[in-house]
């Protein structure tokens, strides 16, 4: 079974999702035989095709001008194209911004079936079997895609570990394709960047963040109080920075920092994939939430079933007393 | 240049709650559930509206979805929606986007339109795919993840959300579709007398017949998808759980951040 996986890059850099995606993708040719190949679409990404193929698998490079900002009518005609030569059953790319807004439409195309965001897949003879989180990751699900067309599946960041750099370097395949620019059906103007003005969380040695459960603006002080206490700053989840409570530079998550500091306290965070993925790698992850069945609990290392409004006036007073 | 706003909105069972696996193992015990709109999707109605009101034109909220997502049909009219349509389509799980978007398809093809919205995902499933199928089914250009978006002369400018807080600015012709972000505005409150007048609207019904087809059954892929199971997920890393009662817990956590020397006083 045919593997074609999609590599995601910006801004002259290979996104490290594309490594994972080689990294299952491996595992996935390893049991059902066939053949892994990485697709590179873009323009003047020749050192990237390298890069990609020292993690030993084959890349198929695409350069094209019509490529040289991502837009998912490019990419679908150029994958268009390899489909053709390439015969993929499995089609795989990121769960990333990029990754989900080119996958359905890609599927819609080639009328084939998406299942987007799994945390794992097999395969099982000619069905695809996909696992995926729903639900606040409170539940997951098994599904079993039967197709003729190829499946078009995007992989949720960090599922997999990443491809290391492999002993011998892939061959790189360069893979003309005809693209018509006027069909890309949206144009490309620039990446524009965050301002920054406020301090940076992703430096701090100790990240207090606070999530829905404190309920309401003015419970930030609490947060605020217990962040001075450790002497460290306060995060947030999205819908707080949503909400304008906090600025958006506070924000943990993959729209937002990630950080990775030695003590992460989770406060009323339920802990949805996309905070999740800015902060699993913390040193120790200490989480108050009063659903026993919140998704933080399944990455904290420490869990506190607890109102956390009730929580830190009790642990401040216990710190500041002892 | 008045916009013609189709704003496609989901009911979800409330992701708050505590979830049971059926007695089959392959979907959720639904007899006890409470539904909300889907999160993006106010923020998605929201735009439509805001977008409405500064250029002209008119907003339609369309679901697919059981008798129960007329209340948030009515919500939706409440805070500006100017029409509503339900297409009929009853399955509680609608487990499957690409059916789903095609029956959206099919509903939204039935009339002009300038643009349609959509929730960046739905919170219940997260697949992030209904908009990218319908955009794909309605062969219109799309864009996904929308922070902002500006009307221009024949088309729309919109900047997309990536990951790291970086925003791409792309343009597109219209009609297009969008799927917005969360945070793109603050959605507003229903006034009490809008509610009022929601209540007596009439929303429009429709059935396979309306959109040329005999059964819902035909709108599915050239493909078969079966649940094999639901199960609460594997637990790789379970937090070690703090016993007690607050005051304990309290006592149990100060003692872990003094030893680890995280608090010094």
């Amino acid at each position: 079974m045919n593997i074609l996986a999609v590599a995601e890059h910006r801004e002259g850099k290979v996104v490290a999702a594309t490594y994972e995606l080689v990294a299952k993708g491996r595992d996935l040719v390893a049991a059902s035989g066939g053949k892994l190949q990485v697709a590179l679409l873009g323009k003047g990404v020749g050192g990237l095709a390298a890069e990609i193929a020292s993690r030993g698998v084959e890349v198929l490079h695409v350069e094209d001008d019509a490529l040289a900002a991502y837009t998912a009518g490019g990419y679908a005609q150029a994958l268009t194209a390899l489909r053709g030569t390439t015969d993929p059953r499995l089609v795989l790319l990121p769960h990333t911004t990029q990754g989900y807004d080119l996958a359905p439409r890609l599927a819609a195309e080639w009328e084939a079936p998406v299942v987007a965001n799994c945390v794992d897949l097999a395969l099982d003879g000619s069905s695809l079997v996909a696992t995926r989180k729903i639900l606040n990751d409170k539940l997951s699900v098994e599904l079993e895609v039967r197709s003729e067309h190829p499946y078009v599946v995007t992989l949720r960041v960090g599922s997999v570990k990443p491809a290391a750099v492999g002993a011998a370097p892939g061959p790189v395949t360069p893979t003309p394709v005809s693209i018509d620019a006027s069909k890309n059906g949206r144009v490309f103007h620039g990446i524009e960047k965050p301002q920054v003005q406020d301090i940076d969380i992703s430096a701090a040695d100790i990240v207090v963040s606070a999530g829905r459960g404190i309920g309401k603006k003015e419970n930030l002080k609490l947060v605020e109080d217990l962040a001075k206490a450790l002497g460290g700053v306060v995060g947030a989840s999205r819908p707080l920075t949503d909400m304008e409570w906090l600025p958006r530079t506070r924000q943990v998550g993959q729209s937002g920092k990630t950080v990775r500091p030695k003590l992460y306290i989770a406060c009323g965070v339920s802990g949805a994939m996309q905070h999740v993925a800015g902060m699993k790698d913390s040193g120790l992850i200490l989480a108050v939430n009063t659903d026993p069945s919140a998704p933080i609990f399944e990455v904290a290392h420490v869990g506190v079933v607890a109102n956390v409004l009730e929580f830190i006036p009790a642990l401040l007073k216990e710190l500041k007393g002892g | 240049m008045p916009l013609n706003v189709v704003v496609c909105l989901k009911q979800i069972p409330n992701p708050d709650l505590q979830f049971q696996v059926s007695a089959d193992g392959k979907d959720i015990k639904r007899e006890t559930l409470t539904y909300k709109v889907n999160g993006a999707d106010e923020y998605a109605l929201e735009e439509a509206v805001r977008l409405k009101e500064k250029h002209g034109g008119r907003v339609t909220a369309l679901t697919a979805g059981p008798k129960r997502t007329e209340q948030m049909l009515r919500e939706a009219m409440a805070k500006g929606a100017d029409a509503a349509v339900r297409v009929a389509y009853d399955d509680p799980a609608a487990l499957d986007p690409y059916q789903v978007a095609r029956i959206l398809a099919a509903a939204i093809g039935k009339r002009p339109f300038d643009l349609v919205l959509a929730g960046v995902q739905s919170d219940d499933y997260v697949y992030s795919a209904t908009g990218g199928l319908l955009a794909g089914f309605l062969k219109v250009p799309h864009a996904s993840v929308v922070t902002k978006v500006e009307v221009q002369d024949g088309g729309l400018k919109a900047w997309r959300e990536l990951e790291g807080g970086d925003q791409e600015v792309v343009s597109l012709a219209r009609p297009a579709l969008l799927t917005v972000q969360f945070g793109i505005n603050v959605p507003r409150y229903a006034p009490l007398p809008a509610i009022m007048k929601a209540s007596r609207q009439p929303i429009e019904e429709l059935r396979p017949a309306d959109l040329g087809k005999a059964s819902w059954e035909e709108f599915r892929g050239p493909y078969t998808l079966t649940v094999r199971r639901v199960a609460p997920p594997t637990a790789k890393g379970r937090a070690e759980m703090v016993p007690g009662k607050t005051a304990d817990q309290a006592k149990s956590v100060a003692q872990l951040l003094r030893d680890k020397g995280f608090y010094r006083g």
